[in-house]
C-alpha cells in the first residue's frame, strides 16, 4: 500500500467507513510508515481531545450546570411577565390611539362654519377603567358652564 | 432515543406533561439533557459563560415553542436544533473568531509538558498541556460556524450523520462533507503542535 493510498484509508477510518478487512492492510502500512502514523493518531486524537476540552469546560461550569433548571425556570417566569404585560399592553393599546385622533379631529375641526355643532374652548381627554375589564375613553367639553360629554368610547 | 430515556419517563411523556401545565415535567427534560447541551454548546461558542446563557435561552426558548413539537419525532434532535441556532448567533454577536477564550484557570502550577507524543484523551490530561488545547481552541474557532457545530455533534455529542443532519436542516452528504473538512483542520493543528 503506498502513502496516497493509505490517506484516502486513514480518512475513510475517521469517518467510520473503512471496511474491517481493509484495516489490517492500513495497519501494516502504518507499523512501516511514520508519517502515515503521524497523520492517522493525530486524526484519531481529534474527537478525543476535543472532548477532553469540552470536558474542562464543563467542570469547571458545574456548579452553574447544577443549577440551571433553577435559571432556566427563573428564565421563564421573568419571560412570562414579559408576555403577560405586551398582551396586557396590546389588549389597551388603542386607547391611546382613539385619544390622539380625538385631538386631532378637534384641533383641525372647521371651526367658523355652521356645520360644527359646537366649537368647545377647551377639552379633556379622559380616560377611565383601564385596570378593569372595561375601559372607556370620553371627550369631554370643559365649555364655560357645566362640562359636557362630546364622544364617548367603551371597550369590554 | 431510547437509551436517554431509561430508567426514566419518556420524553414524550414529560413533554405532554409540561403541556398539561406542569413544569416540573420540564424540569426533568432539562435535568436529562442539560450536560449534553452544555458539552455542544461550549464546543460552539467556546466559553463556558456564553454556554450557560446559551443552554438557558435554548430551554426557556424550547419551553415555549413546545406547543410546536411533533409527537414521534425525537425531543433531542428538536431541541438540538434550537441549541445550535441559539449557539451560533451567540457566537456571531460575541465576534470572538479574533481571539482565543482560554480559561487558564484550569491550568495547576505545575502543569508540565507531555512525556510522550500521545495526545491526551481525557480533561485531566489535555490540562496539563495547555498548549495542545490552546491549539485546538484556535482550530476550532477558526472553522465556519456549521462546520464547528458538526464537528461538536459527531465528535463530542456522538450523534449518527442523519441526525446531525435533521439538526441543521442539511444532507447527511452536506454533514459529511463537513465533517470531512472540519476533522482535516483539527488534525493538522494536532500535527503541527507534536511537531512544532
Amino acid at each position: 500500500m503506498d502513502c496516497g493510498t493509505a490517506l484516502g484509508k486513514i480518512n475513510a477510518k475517521a469517518d467510520g467507513h473503512l471496511p474491517r478487512e481493509e484495516e489490517a492492510a492500513l495497519a501494516g502500512h502504518l507499523a512501516g510508515c511514520s508519517a502515515c502514523a503521524a497523520e492517522d493518531a493525530a486524526i484519531s486524537a481529534a474527537g478525543p481531545v476535543l472532548r477532553a476540552l469540552t470536558g474542562i469546560r464543563a467542570m469547571e461550569k458545574a456548579p452553574a450546570l447544577d443549577a440551571m433548571w433553577t435559571r432556566v425556570r427563573a428564565g421563564i417566569e421573568e419571560s412570562r411577565e414579559t408576555r403577560r404585560r405586551s398582551a396586557w399592553i396590546a389588549r389597551w393599546a388603542w386607547i391611546p390611539a382613539i385619544a390622539a385622533l380625538a385631538v386631532l379631529a378637534l384641533l383641525f375641526y372647521p371651526a367658523g362654519t355652521d356645520r360644527s355643532p359646537f366649537h368647545p374652548s377647551s377639552f379633556d381627554v379622559a380616560v377611565e377603567n383601564v385596570e378593569s375589564d372595561v375601559a372607556t375613553v370620553a371627550l369631554v367639553d370643559k365649555g364655560e358652564d357645566l362640562p359636557r360629554v362630546i364622544w364617548i368610547i367603551e371597550d369590554a | 432515543m431510547k437509551e436517554r430515556e431509561k430508567g426514566g419517563v419518556p420524553d414524550d411523556a414529560l413533554i405532554r406533561t409540561t403541556l398539561a401545565g406542569d413544569d416540573g415535567a420540564f424540569g426533568e427534560l432539562v435535568e436529562r439533557y442539560k450536560g449534553r447541551a452544555f458539552a455542544v454548546a461550549v464546543g460552539i461558542v467556546g466559553d463556558g459563560d456564553d454556554a450557560l446563557d446559551v443552554v438557558q435561552d435554548s430551554f426557556i426558548k424550547a419551553y415555549y415553542k413546545l406547543k410546536e413539537f411533533r409527537f414521534g419525532s425525537n425531543f433531542y434532535t428538536w431541541f438540538y436544533r434550537l441549541l445550535v441556532n441559539q449557539a451560533i448567533d451567540r457566537w456571531r454577536k460575541s465576534a470572538r473568531s479574533a481571539e482565543v477564550p482560554f480559561d487558564e484557570s484550569w491550568l495547576s502550577e505545575d502543569a508540565s509538558p507531555p512525556d510522550s507524543f500521545a495526545y491526551p484523551r481525557t480533561p485531566e490530561d489535555l490540562a496539563r498541556n495547555r498548549e495542545l488545547g490552546d491549539a485546538l481552541q484556535c482550530a476550532v474557532d477558526a472553522l465556519p460556524e456549521y462546520h464547528r457545530a458538526v464537528i461538536v455533534l459527531r465528535e463530542v455529542d456522538g450523534m449518527a450523520y442523519d441526525e446531525i443532519a435533521k439538526v441543521l436542516g442539511c444532507s447527511v452528504g452536506t454533514v459529511m462533507s463537513r465533517l470531512h473538512y472540519a476533522r482535516g483542520k483539527l488534525k493538522e493543528s494536532l500535527k503541527s503542535h507534536r511537531e512544532g
